[in-house]
């Protein structure tokens, strides 16, 4: 790709992050250009990625190579993927059933054991784990060790026990509650960096487009939105002026 | 009919769920080899399920379009988007990068049209997060203090300003912001989502149970 | 006087998004250069598996994240590549994210070259996959049944590195780069089916619910969001887009848990 393509990308990758963080100011034709864009060529890539990638390899080039295991391989699963196509067809939407009935009897059976191994049983053992040579442990490491154990108890009870918590019971879910509280709160204190890590990756290429080898492609597309508000706001302005 | 409709159907997904779910514990050749199919079989079928996103998003802006709703001219940007990325795929053969690592038209059309496109999206949020902050984090009980403190030290000591004043006012617990945040995720947190973990692990179970026995079957769709 | 205050809860907040502008992006223009101190103990544990693993070993990276996380991802998952360059570990690289395969051609766009490494030899990158469960199940048995060509249609065993290569006992690690769920997966149907060791990168938002994996051993590290990737770059001493991003952050951290704190000033003195 030449240098002038790299700039002109450039110019274009600037115009459309500016478009999308004028909705900020106000919704505007160029943002609802930009987010339709954003639509669109979102589901072109994931297309062009399935076609090259699977499509291709995986069903065509099988079915063409004249080997009737490898034939017989591929033409099951694509007949399955496409009756899901069949939904669209009211009439014989039934159909559709046999490739989702296959999707989720595969992923239902492969779900259970890991479910119980890795979400429950891992996670009870890990809880008790450390308690295996409790004494061998330190003062601080016991009273961790007793705080994940006695928060993880206090939580399920909060979940499972729907009756109306009353006594020493109220106690205990309340306390699952805090335990709560401190997830929910680390979370949504690493959600705000995470989210401002974000807008720093976009502001970085911003800043970077505004350079001379691009053009200052972002400070001239600036300028022309910032006209485009004020020349809007001028029109809509005098418009109200002659109705009145 | 119904037994096309209804009963083959289930059986398939009965005996699927129950054959997978056996090969998990019956390690030997043949449940290597199930899975094996299976596998390939599976990838290939997902894959056809992104084209029941695609077609309901064109019908639905096809539909925008052809009655012409407010707005509707917007909706042909979602097609140009679409061959935005399609027709340099199709020029550049799927490839991204020639062989001198230099870049095709489809590595132009995802480094300067889907990335800033994509990324942009999503980073306008960090906007809503300040403004939920400011309005709506109210610290009225001592819950939504805890939760608040939690927040407190992972915002501030993720940063190395944070560190800097923590170390001055709390450097006599020879505490460190870095130590602080690896106990909060460490101890009272991993219980919070322990709990939680394994309350939706009992959930997923019990559905995945109901799907292989034919209880639960609302992805079907109606009769 | 009551009044102003008050006013100021409900004021436009456009300025609020004014402000968050400014004080990412004076950092950008000039920025503050303090340098990130703490190491995280779970990106520790990775940075030591990686230092003990003998020259020639090699690791999986499933990298699956797209530009809408990039910023996070991308300076973490350089900052491995790198080490692992630098440690002569080969890398294969897998993905399930249709939106990660342009950022891996742009990961390994540069990087080789800098540390003299080839493709095939030293690292591989194998084509988008659409089943994630169906793959890495399929790769305890043999690779080659599901990726029998590499991203750019060679044939994926005539590629030197991939000599001695069948299944997960060839492997010594892997370590998931993602902004999705797929680290899960990794750790359910790899880490604690197969035993292979598990690591992961992960978004800041997703970093503190891994907790309970950590703490039972089923992942044997993580990096999380731009601060891990910093850390990271910080243990390998190659400062990068991770170092240069958190110190952007310092303003605007400063800035939510001031408007946080005066917001509920006003609420508790004013109302």
């Amino acid at each position: 790709m030449s240098e002038g393509m790299i700039i002109f990308g450039a110019w274009i990758a600037a115009a459309l992050t500016l478009f999308l963080f004028s909705f900020l100011y106000k919704d505007n034709p160029f943002f609802k250009i930009a987010e339709h864009l954003f639509i669109g060529a979102g589901m072109g890539w994931y297309f062009q990625t399935i076609f090259y990638k699977i499509m291709i390899p995986k069903i065509w080039e099988p079915l063409h190579s004249g080997d009737p295991f490898k034939i017989f391989m591929v033409v099951i699963p694509a007949l399955l993927g496409l009756s899901l196509i069949t939904q669209f067809i009211p009439k014989i939407s039934w159909i559709s059933r046999y490739g989702f009935t296959f999707m989720m009897g595969y992923s239902a059976g492969m779900a259970i054991p890991v479910g119980l191994a890795t979400d429950f049983m891992n996670q009870i053992l890990g809880t008790i784990e450390p308690f295996a040579n409790f004494f061998a442990l330190s003062g601080w490491q016991m009273f961790n060790a007793l705080a994940i154990a006695i928060g993880t108890i206090c939580v399920l009870f909060y979940f499972f026990f729907s009756v109306e918590h009353k006594g020493a019971g109220k106690k205990v879910s309340n306390l699952g509650i805090y335990f709560l509280m401190i997830y929910f709160g680390a979370s949504f204190g690493n959600t705000v960096m995470a989210r401002f890590s974000l807008l720093y990756g976009r502001f970085d290429t911003l800043v970077n487009y505004s350079s001379a080898k691009y053009f200052y492609a972002t400070s001239w597309i600036l300028v022309g939105l910032t006209l485009y508000f004020v020349a809007e706001k001028l029109i809509t302005s005098a418009k109200r002026e002659t109705a009145e | 009919m119904k037994l096309f409709k209804k009963y083959i159907p289930l059986t398939i997904v009965f005996l699927f769920g129950i054959v997978s779910l056996a090969s998990y514990y019956v390690p030997n050749k043949l449940s290597e080899d199930y899975l094996e199919v299976m596998n390939a079989w599976e990838n290939i079928v997902s894959a056809f399920g992104f084209f029941l996103g695609l077609i309901s998003l064109f019908y639905a802006h096809y539909m925008k379009i052809k009655k012409k709703v407010d707005g509707w001219g917007y909706s042909l940007f979602v097609y140009i988007g679409f061959l935005l990325m399609v027709v340099p795929a199709i020029i550049s053969k799927g490839t991204q990068l020639n062989p001198d690592a230099s870049l095709t038209w489809l590595g132009w059309a995802f480094r300067y049209l889907y990335n800033p496109l994509s990324a942009t999206m999503f980073s306008i949020l960090a906007f809503y997060i300040i403004s939920t902050a400011y309005r709506s984090f109210r610290i009225k009980s001592l819950q939504a203090f805890v939760l608040f403190a939690a927040a407190f030290v992972l915002i501030l000591g993720r940063i190395p300003v944070g560190q800097m004043i923590w170390d001055s006012i709390l450097g006599f617990t020879k505490v460190t912001a870095g130590e602080a945040i690896d106990w909060i995720i460490g101890v009272p947190s991993t219980a919070g989502k322990r709990g939680i973990m394994i309350g939706v692990a009992i959930g997923a179970v019990v559905t995945s149970l109901k799907i292989i026995f034919g209880i639960e079957r609302q992805y079907m769709g109606k009769d | 006087m009551k009044e102003t205050i008050q006013k100021l809860l409900k004021i436009d907040r456009r300025y609020l998004f004014l402000l968050l502008t400014l004080s990412i992006l004076i950092p950008i223009l000039k920025p503050l250069g303090l340098p990130n101190k703490s190491i995280s103990r779970d990106v520790k544990n990775i940075y030591n598996f990686m230092e003990g693993l003998p020259e020639g070993s090699t690791i999986i990276c499933s990298i699956d994240y797209d530009p809408s996380t990039a910023p996070e991802l991308h300076p973490q998952a350089t900052a491995i590549i790198k080490h692992a360059f630098k440690k002569n570990i080969k890398v294969i690289v897998l993905t399930f994210i249709p939106g990660s395969t342009g950022l891996i051609d742009q990961l390994f766009e540069k990087l080789p070259a800098e540390y003299g490494k080839k493709y095939g030899e030293d690292y591989v990158v194998l084509p988008y996959m659409a089943n994630i469960v169906a793959v890495i199940t399929q790769l305890n048995s043999n690779l080659y049944s599901i990726y029998e060509k590499d991203k750019d249609n060679k044939d994926l065993k005539s590629l030197p590195m991939m000599k001695k290569i069948n299944n997960y006992k060839d492997i010594k690690g892997v370590i998931n780069i993602t902004g999705t769920a797929i680290l899960d997966y990794w750790v359910a149907y790899v880490g604690d089916k197969f035993g292979v060791p598990v690591m992961g990168g992960v978004t800041a938002i997703s970093q503190v619910g891994y907790g309970p994996y950590l703490q039972k051993g089923q992942l044997k590290g993580l990096i999380g969001g731009m601060k891990g990737a910093a850390e990271y770059e910080t243990l390998i001493k190659e400062p990068g887009k991770g170092t240069s991003g958190i110190d952007a952050l310092n303003v605007a951290h400063l800035l939510v848990l001031a408007l946080i704190i005066m917001s509920n000033l006003i609420m508790f003195f004013f109302k």
